[in-house]
């Protein structure tokens, strides 16, 4: 009798934890499809909708805020979306938001993407029709990836002529480039600066001896020394001033050390009056 | 044309087909029928009175619980072995982040459900069979007969009962044990957390993975239970036919669970 007892209740247990798994796998699945949270119904009217299903998540701002509920095509070029959002989120979504068909990550399954309307925009109401566009679509993008790899290619033929000219060392930049004896030339040109250059300052130091520039020459040099006798004593003065600065500072550093010291000296004596008190005691 | 010339007709042609043939063919159909109105008789007796409750509740016992530790052992593994094989793959396309949902759809839609009734098959198909075969060939089962009893209602209703409720339990306790297997498999080569793996694996189960999946051992459960009780009820042929019916009701119930499967894969595509 005691043994079946056991055996019921051995048996009671492994049937109430399947129904507690069963329950708690309903419960997850429901909650994710909002099934025990308050919602809210949005749609939108699409000319395409590239595949999107009902139980697909609605997305806004990166988080999943919903699921779709029905899709219906109410003309020939237009399908309107019914989805169900969590009240909670609904309140960040303004009228003038967007509604955009996606996809989750390459390979993902369809979303769709709610786009943030303007700040001062006012929030949806139950039921609302937001505004929507169209994805870009993957044919949209290889035929802009064929006009642009048309413009590459165009462009590729062009610079290897451009450079084969520039070998052949026809065209300025050719030359520039390849022609030896435009190089040996510019070497000339240099030296012949130079040159010209050093003759020029000879001549500017014979007329600053001569008696007509000698005077302003004066002056320009006097006014030369004091600039740099005045660079020189502002120099002096900042290193005084950073000096004061440094001892001021180290005298604020010695305070505080010793205020610390004679703090611990305090305490210390306090314990030793302590503990004396505490044996005076025994 | 007249009837004489009409059989005449029909035994050139029984004629020409081995009597090893004719005998497969009416042995199948023979069979066909008797498990057909075996099973009927299962569903007029359970709603009849009297009802051996205290027997089916020691035979969910022995079916049910019993079976749990193999089922659970089972469970662990298939989920760690999915796991383990399936990752290069995902790995290879840059989608191993779907691993935990992947396994988890894998398991509660298919393999959970049809490893466990196969383990089912096995040790219990095979029990049941043995059991009441070896009644049957000792007489118990005609002493109860011949004592007022009614021996159908005592040990097949019984026995199938259990088998139809105890397998739906026992396949959700081993894809839960299974996802934890997945859970271990994943975390060998990666690090995931369980809440991640947990959100990963709930983010892509619906209703319509778990319910078609549950609903279908009920029909795996019952049909492990009635082959067994039938190779048992029907065994023949002294101490051989133990074994035979033994070996047959696992035979006969394995393959039952496949095509249940099949039909039941069939019907809820119509809904996905």
């Amino acid at each position: 009798m005691e043994k079946q007892k056991g055996n019921k209740t051995r048996l009671g247990i492994l049937v109430t934890v399947s129904f507690i798994l069963l329950i708690l796998a309903i419960y997850f699945i429901g909650s994710r499809q909002q099934l025990f949270s308050k919602t809210m119904h949005l749609s939108g009217i699409f000319t395409d909708i590239s595949g999107l299903q009902v139980g697909n998540n609605v997305r806004f701002s990166g988080i999943n805020i919903g699921t779709i509920d029905k899709i219906e095509q109410i003309t020939d070029s237009s399908v309107k979306v019914d989805m169900k959002i969590l009240e909670s989120s609904g309140k960040f979504l303004k009228k003038d938001a967007i509604a955009v068909i996606g996809s989750d990550g390459l390979m993902g399954s369809k979303i769709l993407v709610i786009i943030a309307g303007s700040p001062e925009g006012k929030i949806v109401a139950d039921f609302d029709t937001l505004k929507t566009t169209m994805p870009v679509s993957m044919d949209d993008i290889l035929v802009n990836l064929k006009v642009t790899s048309e413009n590459s290619a165009e462009i590729t033929s062009d610079l290897a002529a451009i450079i084969k000219n520039i070998r052949n060392g026809n065209g300025a930049i050719g030359k520039l480039f390849m022609d030896n004896a435009f190089a040996e030339n510019m070497d000339d040109a240099i030296v012949n600066i130079k040159q010209g250059a050093g003759g020029f300052k000879q001549n500017m130091d014979a007329a600053g001896n001569s008696i007509l520039l000698r005077g302003f020459m004066k002056k320009k040099k006097k006014k030369e020394e004091r600039a740099k006798e005045r660079a020189i004593e502002q120099a002096e003065k900042k290193e005084i001033r950073e000096d004061k600065k440094e001892i001021r500072e180290d005298k604020k550093q010695t305070r505080i050390e010793k205020r610390a010291e004679r703090k611990e000296q305090r305490i210390e004596k306090r314990e030793e009056r302590k503990a004396d008190k505490a044996g005076k005691e025994e | 044309m007249p009837d004489e010339m009409k059989s005449t007709a029909t035994d050139k042609v029984t004629a020409r087909i081995p009597a090893v043939y004719t005998n497969a063919l009416t042995g199948f159909f023979e069979a066909a029928t008797s498990g057909s109105l075996f099973t009927i008789r299962f569903f007029k007796e359970i709603v009849k009175p009297r009802y051996e409750f205290s027997e089916f509740l020691k035979q969910s016992y022995l079916i049910g619980y019993k079976s749990f530790p193999l089922v659970a052992i089972t469970g662990f593994i298939m989920g760690l072995v999915l796991t383990i094989q399936s990752r290069p793959t995902l790995v290879q396309f840059g989608a191993e982040s779907w691993l935990p949902a992947m396994v988890a759809i894998s398991i509660i839609r298919e393999i959970g459900p049809v490893i466990t009734a196969l383990i089912f098959a096995g040790k219990v198909g095979s029990g049941i069979g043995a059991e009441l075969a070896s009644m049957k060939v000792t007489e118990q089962i005609d002493a109860m007969e011949v004592s007022g009893n009614n021996p159908y209602k005592y040990l097949v209703v019984t026995r199938v009962m259990a088998a139809t409720l105890m397998l739906p339990v026992l396949v959700t306790i081993a894809d839960a044990i299974a996802l934890y297997g997945a859970y271990v498999g994943v975390n060998l080569q990666g690090n995931v957390s369980f809440h991640l793996f947990f959100l990963q694996v709930f983010e892509k189960l619906e209703f319509l993975d778990v319910f078609p999946a549950l609903i279908k051992t009920f029909f795996f459960g019952f049909s492990v239970g009635i082959i067994g009780c039938y190779k048992g009820y029907n065994a023949t042929k002294g101490t051989e036919g133990v074994g035979e019916s033994a070996n047959s009701a696992v035979v006969f119930a394995s393959l039952a669970v496949f095509i249940i499967d099949m039909v039941a894969v069939q019907i809820t595509s119509l809904f996905i």
